[in-house]
């Protein structure tokens, strides 16, 4: 027990540290996060809260990646976890009389024994394997030094983090780590030595007793006390800190996965707040949704984000953990002016993210799906990119000739809106105007299906398909616009907005039941960002249409397509953004073509580069995503080398950008004839003999 | 300084061209109209001397197929202060005598210092509604212009030769000048904004004046270009494409 002094000192400090300074901070955090713009509104946030709990209990959104790493975040965040258990007793052993836990509790009178046995048990394991855990991560920053850790050359920095800010809060915190934990677990040795018995629930604490032995009385009551406030007053003067370090996290991220976005993943949040007339998009910190703001306080830095990132991977200078690490420390740096409501406005492009490195992103979602904190670092680009577009500065010459012509003709490709249909006109079927009969089908086409010629024979191949398996369905012709999916990610909200309403006038002049596309992005805007009043249809991929023809037997495989050896790209926005993994997969066995997987697949695929990005004029040099990929697919499938000649490699799309930006890969890559890139398609007029027809 | 800037709608060239009945013209409900590139640098440079050196612009346009109204909310947001369209009972194939007569009714109450217009329109190419409003107005005119600058009653106008000859031209205020190229690209108005501003601003209305003489130019007949002959293409390794080409060669008795 602690003397009379030692109590007095530590209740000044705790109403001091944690009763002032730090509940300043979290109240300036709080008010600093409301000044954030409103973000949509959020239901049923108790079950979510809770939900959320649930999954950090688990460790489920860590376990995304880094597994090695993250099975030692997990002895940390248990003994954490334990350790507010712990704590409770350690303080009562510091004021009760007498209290103490060791041998079952055997000092107290009435006290569980069991009950006692197995808490010291866990505390004593987990004590150690979070000293462990702590120790890896130290060894892993600053003896390793991993590279993952590392911003690449280029990216904007805030001064701060430049000069190792960053690396500097990790050892305070994993010095704090050590050194609470540490002194705890060595002041129950001490008990132990000073009984001179080893406790079998105790084992480590048991054996480190053994270093004490020799001790006096006097050595070890004085280590006992020092070790307590080690181990216990230290957290007291911590906690000012903790407001301002990352290690805030491990109260933020819970929080911030408990009011994570509701709505789809694949729909982005309005430009401006529905009914206001506030500037789109976010020039200024505090033009930030709420929610940026918070995520600014989940991040762990853990670069997580950075790893997975098709641009920051492959050396650009855009890199998604460093808006996050970037919004945290200029607030730290403005944490007064900002809670007191008088910061100046702090620019976004000077301080958190460059330009570059704005129109940099492909808004693949592979930064939000792996943050292990619920973080989205992709919706900060997006904002900003609206407000770029609507200040008109610096927009990139080939993005504008997109834009332009998208206002214009309602494709990107600078064509006529009476050209769209051009490619069903050298068709030996008539395809329905859904404007003028009714269909249950409607097919929408989108602008590379309709304009490029590397895929408009495909887009004709899937008319005959449909046609062959009596499919209902037709089309827009030059009604149709671009769906606007990838021109809303381009932050342009207005031309969105008016390509969205052109469609929604071709719909309701038509008569139709669903919509199927070949486009991803189209199915992705359509399905989700869409506003359908009441009307909503049923948008399907063309992969899921066609298994459900064989499946019903309305196309047979009469030429199973076993010769193949291949693998498969997920496209984001039908995958990552829309959870459909499962039917290309299927459609390829039912096809009997053997897949092997790459090793990022699914959720985990990696962006071809494309999306509005392929609209740049100007391109990172350097190797390209796709090209990445390709490299992936190749690697893959060299070790099925086995299976199949070179000849008949496939590396399977189902998206018609995916089929031009791979294409192009192949040959840049110079694997010409080492693999091939095949659309679904393709494979199935192969299998069904309509190639031949 | 009072800048004006006079647009045109043109057929999109993205499109095919159809013809009418008759092939005497194009088949005008068949189109769509976009405005005439040139113009869109004119409206540029006439924002960027205002940038510069102050003023305002007013943009204005025959409205010829009562659709101008979007090019001219579209001009507004990137910067022009006042919009007027010209009204009155056109034929979609109006000529550039007749368009600049109206125009220089309606610039010529506005007291412009510098009138621009683009150099020439891909439609008739004939660069005649900047010398045409220069005629109307009694002022000077420079064409194919590339770059200007306004101080002190003087337009600086640069002009790009061939051969890589540039010259930089001083003119009195006012003038009218073709532009062929703003000193920048255009910039790009956000949807958003011209949808804001199609809510709020005005655009004046002026009727046409009567029409003046027209080009004296009558079209007769329209007509697509005809194949006539095709290039075969060659398939095959250099070796095989060689033997071809001798081949026809010999044929030819050429060889
Ligand atoms: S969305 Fe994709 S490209 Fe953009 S920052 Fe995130 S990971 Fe990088
Ligand atoms: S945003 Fe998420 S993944 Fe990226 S560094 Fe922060 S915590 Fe890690």
């Amino acid at each position: 027990m602690l003397t009379t002094i030692e109590k007095l000192i530590f209740i000044l400090l705790v109403a001091f540290f944690v009763g002032f300074l730090a509940l300043r901070g979290f109240w300036g955090i709080y008010k600093i996060v409301r000044q954030g713009r409103p973000a949509p509104a959020l239901k049923n946030i108790p079950q979510r809260m809770l939900a959320a709990v649930v999954q950090v209990g688990l460790q489920q959104t860590i376990f995304r990646s880094r597994p090695w790493l993250s099975v030692f975040h997990a002895f940390i965040f248990f003994g954490f976890s334990y350790y507010f258990l712990v704590n409770v007793t350690d303080l009562l052993e510091g004021f009760a009389p007498g209290f103490e836990l060791v041998y079952g509790g055997r000092a107290l009178a009435a006290a569980p024994t069991g009950l006692v046995n197995l808490f010291n048990l866990v505390a004593d394991i987990l004590s150690v394997l979070t000293l462990l855990g702590m120790i890896v991560f130290l060894v892993r920053r600053f003896i390793s030094r991993d590279q993952r850790l590392r911003f690449n050359e280029g990216v904007l920095l805030n001064p701060r983090v430049q000069a190792g800010g960053v690396a500097r809060d990790s050892l305070i915190v994993g010095g704090f780590i050590l050194l609470h934990v540490g002194s705890r677990f060595l002041g129950q040795a001490l008990r132990l030595a000073e009984h001179g018995a080893p406790d079998p629930f105790m084992p480590f604490a048991s054996l480190t007793a053994n270093l004490f032995g020799g001790l006096s009385p006097a050595a070890l009551d004085a280590g006992i006390h020092t070790t307590w406030w080690l181990a216990i007053g230290l957290i007291v003067l911590f906690f000012p800190y903790f407001v301002v370090s990352k290690h805030i996290h491990l109260m933020v991220a819970p929080i911030n996965l408990g009011l994570a976005k509701q709505n789809p993943r694949g729909q982005l949040d309005d430009a401006s707040p529905p009914g206001s007339d506030i500037q789109p998009g976010a020039a200024n910190l505090l033009d930030l949704a709420w929610p940026r703001l918070l995520d600014a306080y989940a991040c762990i830095m853990c670069n997580r984000c950075n790893d997975v990132c098709p641009a920051h991977s492959l050396g650009s200078v855009l890199s998604p953990a460093a808006v996050e690490v970037n919004k945290r420390y200029l607030i730290n740096q403005n944490f007064a002016a900002l809670a007191g409501g008088s910061a100046p406005p702090l620019s976004l492009i000077e301080h958190v993210i460059s330009p570059q490195a704005v129109w940099s992103c492909t808004t693949c979602y592979a930064c939000v799906r792996v943050c292990p904190v619920g973080n989205e670092p992709m919706a900060d680009i997006v904002d900003i990119r609206r407000s770029l577009l609507i200040q008109g500065d610096g927009l990139d010459s080939g993005v504008q000739t997109a834009l332009e012509s998208l206002s214009k003709n309602g494709n990107w490709f600078g064509q006529g809106k009476r050209a769209r249909p051009k490619w069903s006109k050298a068709l030996d079927i008539e395809i329905k105007d859904a404007g003028k009969e009714a269909v249950d089908y409607l097919w929408f086409v989108g602008d590379t299906a309709s304009f490029d010629s590397r895929v408009t024979p495909l887009t004709q191949a899937f008319a005959r398909i449909l046609h062959h398996a009596g499919v209902d369905f037709g089309i827009l012709g030059q009604a149709e616009s671009n769906a606007g999916n990838d021109v809303r990610r381009m932050g342009e909200e207005g031309l969105f907005e008016q390509l969205m309403e052109n469609n929604l006038k071709a719909f309701s002049a038509s008569t139709f039941e669903r919509i199927v596309t070949t486009d991803p992005h189209s199915l992705n805007t359509l399905r989700n960002e869409y506003r359908w009043n009441g009307n909503r249809r049923q948008v399907i991929h063309y992969s899921s249409l066609l298994l459900q023809l064989f499946e019903s037997g309305r196309l047979q495989v009469t030429q199973p397509l076993s010769a193949y050896v291949a693998t498969y790209h997920d496209p984001c926005y039908l995958g990552r953004y829309n959870g459909e993994y499962q039917a290309v997969r299927k459609l390829l066995q039912h096809l009997g073509v053997a897949l092997h997987e790459m090793p990022r697949n699914c959720e985990n695929s990696f962006c071809c580069g494309g999306g509005g990005h392929i609209w740049m004029g100007e391109t990172p040099p350097g190797e390209r995503p796709a090209e990445n990929r390709i490299r992936e697919a190749v690697t893959t499938l060299t070790a099925h080398a086995g299976e199949g000649k070179q000849e008949n490699w496939l590396f399977v799309v189902s998206c018609p950008k995916d089929l031009i930006m791979f294409s192009d890969a192949v040959k840049t890559t110079a694997n010409d004839g080492a693999i091939q890139v095949i659309d679904l398609i393709q494979l199935v007029e192969q299998a069904t003999g309509l190639d031949k027809a | 300084m009072n800048i004006v800037v006079a647009l045109k709608q043109i057929p999109s060239m993205a499109d095919e061209l159809p013809l009418n009945a008759q092939g005497s013209n194009l088949d005008f409900d068949e189109v769509d109209f976009v405005l005439n590139e040139f113009d869109e640098h004119a409206l540029e440079q006439a924002v960027l001397v205002k940038e510069k050196s102050g003023g305002a612009v007013t943009a204005l346009g025959v409205d010829l197929i009562e659709a101008l109204d979007d090019v001219l909310y579209t001009a507004l947001a990137k910067g022009a202060d006042k919009a007027i369209k010209i009204v009155g009972d056109f034929e979609p194939g109006a000529d550039s005598h007749t368009q600049a007569a109206w125009l220089a009714a309606v610039i010529r109450d506005l007291s412009p210092d510098l009138v621009l217009t683009g150099v020439q329109a891909a439609n008739d190419l004939d660069g005649q509604i900047g010398p045409m409003l220069a005629a109307h107005l009694d002022l000077p005119y420079v064409g194919v212009v590339t770059g200007l600058e306004v101080a002190q009653g003087v337009a600086k106008v640069h002009k790009e030769f061939a051969g890589g000859v540039v010259a930089d031209i001083e003119v009195d205020l006012p003038c009218v000048a073709g532009i062929q190229a703003a000193a920048k690209p255009p910039r790009y108005a956000p949807i958003s904004k011209i949808r804001q501003i199609a809510k709020t601003a005005q655009i004046a209305e002026a009727e046409a004046a009567a029409a003046g003489p027209d080009a004296g130019v009558t079209l007769r007949r329209m007509a697509k270009p005809v194949a006539t002959g095709r290039a075969d293409m060659l398939a095959g390794d250099a070796k095989q494409v060689a033997a071809k080409i001798i081949d026809i060669l010999t044929e030819r008795g050429l060889l």
